[in-house]
């Protein structure tokens, strides 16, 4: 079992409250769940990464993952990967798409863009808790994370 | 050319011309004696001018000359007294005198006039050469088809060949010494002025004119035109061939607007594949995540109630469940469906032996448990997207694998069958539980199946996307069947070109 002290922080980008909702579900379920900040569109979520605006008195660090879903409002998933990847200061968060598209064109442009993984949403929820499950326990904590990342 | 005469003919040689001129005195002088024997007086001098007439006539100026001086000689000699002697005395010699310079105007006179008759055939000659010439020409003019035409710098025709009558409809009567703009009712491209100017600049000009012809319709021609300048280089006439390029023109215009049409219908295919892709796109994205939401909270509640309510219950979650699982392969396989169709094929030369393998070690899962014969005949290259022609032969090998499951021992057979000289024929055949082939229409058709779902799973997808894989390497597929005596599937495509090398 997962040792509470070593959970990163995960940051998870998603506009859809269902999903949301299942996610944290499927984290809650093996104790991942603690440490999750869900932002609901690209600019709340550039705003949490830079400090500003309603995240202006948070706690610094950066995330130790972040979950990023490519529709999203206002600032969509793309524009949010290009943006940290070309920022010396976030480029080394692991940024882990993950989408309902399984659309080559997102997917080579994620890549392009230097994403660190891209997940499909499986439609079965078995699978998808599984997905989850595994990304968390990988990226928030066997993953040693770059330095200047928040851990509890 | 020249009339065949005595005259000519005596010119030729100087000594007959003077012969000529020597015979002819001689017979005057002849003629004279004998007439004064018979008392005829004063013939000599009338006869003695006949010969030097005839000499300068027909031996010209030299033996007339000789003429006159014989004459002289001989009517002083013989008819001037004192006869016999060269003497002439005073009384006789005005009479000689006249006589003399009578002569010698005869002479003259033809003389001068055998020069002008001379210059006046050596003119006509010329000129029927000339005309000659001309008329050559002119029926060279009228041996091509080209429609051409003359006419001077008032616009007035003065030639039209046959080319000219056969386009326009004029015959070349009807058309000489009328005014070309009046006859064809020329429209012409830009102002005539310029287009004159234009000829008087480099004396031509060519470019492509509307005409109307003696029924009434209207010809395009490329009309090509040259100035005929006289020899002060005054312009004096346009020569104008018009070629018939209406047909040329009407295609023209058909062709150009095929190309619009298809450069249109190209825009409209565009957009639409564009509108196609985002509705794949859509279907990949917003249809999924309410399924995925359904089958979440279903197997959420599933776990949260199943010890509390009902097996029915029980049943029915486990029936949402598997409906959104079956509905999430729907649209994953009508996504992969829809991507060929939109994909670029990359073609390549393909060994459809090693692509047969690697769809055995796919299919491999399914084929666990099961006696199966596989008979994998000798396979050719086939030119195409490999990527594409895998999902032919897994999609093929999969229904085979799927449809021969009732039977205890399966056989499978993956061959190349004979085709035409242009053509390979690939076929995958299978003892299975075949198909009716009464509705072999609807096999390669989405969503179309042959088998209740709960006897063969399978969204209906697979036979369509390899009849578009196939479609877009420009072959064919098709399928025979019967009833619990298994199927066979084929496909063809052109051979590549390295075939036969």
């Amino acid at each position: 079992m997962v040792t509470m002290n070593k959970l990163g922080r995960i940051l998870m980008v998603e506009d859809d409250p269902k999903d949301v909702e299942l996610t944290l579900t499927a984290l809650e379920e093996y104790n991942l769940a603690n440490e999750v900040i869900v932002t609901r569109d690209g600019e709340q979520a550039l705003d949490y990464l830079h400090c500003r605006g309603e995240y202006k008195t948070r706690s610094s660090g950066n995330p130790a993952v972040m979950l990023l879903d490519l529709k999203l409002p206002k600032v969509d998933g793309l524009e949010v990967l290009k943006q940290i990847k070309s920022d010396d200061e976030l480029r080394m968060i692991p940024v882990v798409v993950l989408t309902s598209s399984k659309e080559e064109k997102d997917m080579v442009a994620s890549y392009k863009l230097g994403v660190n993984a891209y997940v499909v949403k499986p439609v079965d929820f078995h699978e998808f808790v599984n997905a989850i499950k595994e990304l968390g326990v990988f990226w928030a904590v066997i993953n040693e994370p770059p330095p200047g990342s928040v851990r509890k | 050319m020249a009339r065949p005469n005595l005259e000519l003919q005596i010119a030729r040689s100087p000594v007959l011309r003077y012969g000529f001129a020597v015979l002819s005195v001689s017979v005057a002088l002849g003629a004279s004696l004998l007439l004064e024997r018979f008392q005829f007086r004063n013939v000599a001098d009338p006869l003695f001018l006949f010969a030097i007439a005839i000499a300068v006539w027909y031996a010209g100026t030299g033996p007339a000359i000789l003429a006159v001086v014989l004459s002289g000689l001989a009517d002083t000699y013989f008819f001037i007294e004192p006869i016999y002697s060269l003497y002439i005395t005073r009384d006789d010699l005005p009479h000689f005198a006249i006589f003399i310079l009578f002569a010698s105007l005869l002479t003259g006179f033809a003389a001068v006039r055998r020069r002008v008759e001379r210059d006046l055939v050596q003119a006509r000659d010329d000129l029927q050469i000339e005309v000659a010439e001309r008329t050559q020409q002119a029926s060279l003019l009228n041996l091509t088809h080209d429609p051409i035409f003359v006419r001077d710098m008032s616009d007035v025709i003065t030639y039209w060949n046959r080319g000219a009558q056969e386009l326009f409809g004029w015959t070349d009567k009807e058309a000489m010494g009328r005014h070309s703009q009046e006859l064809l009712q020329t429209i012409f491209p830009t102002p005539l002025e310029d287009i004159h100017g234009e000829l008087l600049r480099t004396n031509r000009w060519e470019g492509e004119l509307k005409k109307t012809k003696a029924d009434g319709t209207q010809v395009v021609v490329a009309s090509r035109w040259s100035l005929r300048r006289d020899e002060q280089e005054r312009p004096v006439a346009i020569l104008e061939t018009n070629n018939d390029i209406t047909e040329r023109k009407r295609r023209e215009e058909e062709i150009q607007g095929l190309n619009q049409e298809l450069a249109k219908r190209s825009a409209d295919l565009e957009s639409i594949n564009k509108e196609l892709e985002a509705f794949a796109y859509s279907i990949s994205h917003d249809l999924r995540a309410p399924l995925r939401h359904m089958a979440g909270y279903t197997e959420l509640l599933q776990k949260k109630a199943s010890s509390v309510v009902d097996e029915k219950s029980n049943r029915y979650m486990a029936m949402i469940l598997e409906s959104a699982k079956r509905m999430g392969d729907l649209i994953d396989d009508l996504l992969a469906f829809s991507r060929i169709g939109r994909a670029e094929t990359q073609k390549t030369l393909v060994s459809l032996a090693q692509l047969a393998r690697e769809a055995l070690t796919e299919v491999r899962q399914d084929t666990e448990g099961r006696d199966i014969a596989w008979k994998i005949g000798a396979l050719p290259d086939f030119y195409g997207d490999r990527s594409m022609l895998r999902v032919v032969l897994v999609n093929l090998i999969a229904n085979a694998v799927k449809f021969t499951r009732p039977r205890l021992r399966a056989e499978i057979e993956i061959g190349c069958a004979e085709g035409s000289r242009d053509e390979l024929i690939v076929f995958v055949r299978d003892n299975g539980v075949g198909f009716d082939m009464k509705y072999v229409h609807k096999l390669f058709g989405v969503f179309q199946r042959l088998h209740q779902s709960d006897e063969f799973e399978g969204t209906g997808i697979g036979l369509a996307t390899v009849q578009r894989i196939i479609h877009r390497h420009g072959g064919k597929v098709w399928a025979e069947g019967l009833v619990d005596s298994g199927a066979t599937f084929y496909f063809s495509a052109p051979k590549p070109q390295g075939h036969l090398w």
